[in-house]
């Protein structure tokens, strides 16, 4: 049996931006591990192949074993095609057996498994004829699938999902180093501090509302609290850091001031004081010293983010952060409005009060409006210098697909820059 | 009509916060008008919504001086149509 995970679909993936611009819906992480972990390890499978954007399959070929965006996936073996807005918890269908198709509301197929004996009669190279073919000819079910519907969906669940996954996982102690003194509080098998980890001297662990998690190589500096549930991924440093509960910390970030209920992807620096709550940050964000997000309005109602530059969406929670892109950097002293949407590749000057719910990616916000600045090669190259000075490459396969991005994010930043030289006329 | 010069050295004074006779061609943007790296992303913001140009940022960032940026906005503007009464 092979898994097929497949994300292609330009509409559905623009509800997990600014995220997805860069990555597949399944990379994205809730808990302690990705939504693809989750669902291969409750399909069980081992043979994989995956189906992207084409803008971004090469450069997820550089960063997955598995086959992308190769026609020959769709042959030759029974196959469980899944999309990953499909939620692994709620996902309880045998990988093999009568072929069956899955379609939401919508429409859109949530799964298709198609057993082998079946696939002469859907044989195309095209994924979307493909599942078009099997939800024409295959049995169809209206199963209840539980699924991720917007980017937020993720931030919400994430406290539910970490006590979930660190149940899964079934590791607890103490196998790095904890200096003394530090206080654990709770229950110690709540507490996995993993090989390579170093907790220094005057750092509360509190595992009394949830489990703590610190991977390998992560460092807690003193006078951080961490709560649970709460997992930080290997090689990241806290630094004195008011780490609330309900984070996912990704690897090699390096996280200091407050941060609360949010997800933070990876190779992130947040070094300073500066509160960040409920929000989902991508990976390369520099967060500069005092950048604070607002996560909940003045009156308490629910909280729109405005999707695709245009249309606010009703969250359906008061609670609700800020979502920002790869790349992006914010100043000094950067208010992020409740909700703000912030695109990738973005560089934002502050300017003393919160800045605009939209950035689009790509712009560079200087004295609140949106410019096209130094313009994206200069950020290509500050992009690459960020990564080597975490040991990654800056690949042509990358840029080639922040390129796409450029050309998919134009026509709203082209708006922007438009009103923003009339703005700034009046400055 | 306001030639291309006088218009180049109206937003350089607006953005700059000189007077815009004290501006003169020969005069570097950053040395000689005191223009930081943010205020030249006003700039280039300021001279494309004054002649209704689209100027690439590279090219436009490499212009150092207000005669130098006077014959770039010209080339651009012929290029692209805008009106500057020739």
């Amino acid at each position: 049996m092979r898994l097929i995970l497949f994300d292609r679909d330009r509409e559905i993936r623009s509800r997990f931006h600014p995220l997805t611009l860069s990555r597949p819906i399944w990379d994205l992480r809730c808990g302690m591990t990705s939504l693809a972990e989750k669902l291969v390890a409750k399909v069980g499978a081992r043979d994989i192949a995956c189906f992207v954007p084409d803008y971004m399959a090469a450069a997820c070929r550089a960063k997955t074993p598995w086959r992308v965006n190769d026609p020959a996936a769709l042959k030759g073996d029974d196959l469980l095609l899944v999309d990953p807005r499909v939620k692994a918890e709620g996902f309880a269908v045998p990988a093999q057996g009568p072929s069956e198709v899955a379609v939401d509301e919508e429409g859109q197929v949530l799964y298709a498994r198609v057993a082998r004996k079946d696939l002469a009669s859907l044989a195309t190279d095209d994924l979307g004829k493909f599942l078009a073919a099997a939800h024409a000819r295959l049995p169809n079910v209206t199963p209840n699938l539980p699924t991720w519907r917007w980017i937020w969906d993720l931030m919400q669940a994430n406290s539910e999902q970490l006590v979930a996954d660190f149940r899964a996982a079934g590791r607890h102690g103490i196998e790095g180093t904890v200096e003394q003194p530090t206080a654990i509080l709770g229950d110690k098998r709540a507490v996995y501090v993993a090989p390579g980890a170093r907790v220094h001297p005057m750092v509360v662990i509190d595992a009394e509302a949830g489990p703590v998690y610190l991977d390998e190589g992560v460092q807690v500096y003193p006078f951080s609290r961490v709560v649970g549930p709460c997992y930080v991924g290997r090689e990241t440093v806290l630094l004195g850091a008011k780490c609330h509960e309900g984070n996912s910390i990704g690897p090699v970030c390096r996280i200091g001031g407050e941060i609360e209920c949010s997800i933070i992807q990876g190779y992130t620096n947040k070094y300073h004081d500066g509160f960040l709550g409920h929000a989902y940050v991508g990976e390369w964000v520099n967060l500069g010293a005092l950048t604070t997000n607002s996560d909940l309005k003045n009156d308490y109602s629910d909280v729109e983010v405005i999707m695709h530059g245009r249309l606010p969406i009703d969250t359906g929670s008061s609670k609700v952060g800020c979502f920002i892109g790869d790349h992006t950097k914010t100043s000094i002293g950067t208010f992020l409005n409740t909700g703000a949407y912030v695109g990738a590749m973005a560089l934002i000057m502050a300017t003393g009060k919160p800045i605009q719910k939209f950035i689009p990616s790509f712009a560079w916000l200087i004295e609140g409006v949106v410019t096209k600045g130094f313009g994206k090669k200069k950020l290509y190259e500050t992009a690459r210098m960020v990564m080597a000075r975490r040991g990654c490459a800056w690949t042509e396969a990358e840029e080639a697909m922040w390129d796409a991005v450029f050309e998919m994010s134009k026509a709203r930043r082209d708006e922007l820059i438009k009103k923003g030289r009339m703005a700034m006329r009046k400055l | 009509m306001a030639t291309v010069d006088e218009r180049v050295r109206k937003v350089a004074a607006r953005v700059l916060n000189v007077d815009p006779a004290d501006i003169r061609p020969e005069h570097y943007f950053a040395v000689d008008l005191g223009a930081e790296s943010v205020q030249s992303i006003e700039l280039v913001a300021g001279f494309e919504e004054e002649f209704g140009i689209d100027m690439d940022e590279e090219e436009a960032l490499a212009v150092e001086t207000v005669g130098a940026a006077v014959e770039y906005i010209t080339r651009v503007c012929r290029e692209q149509g805008a009106d500057i009464g020739e």
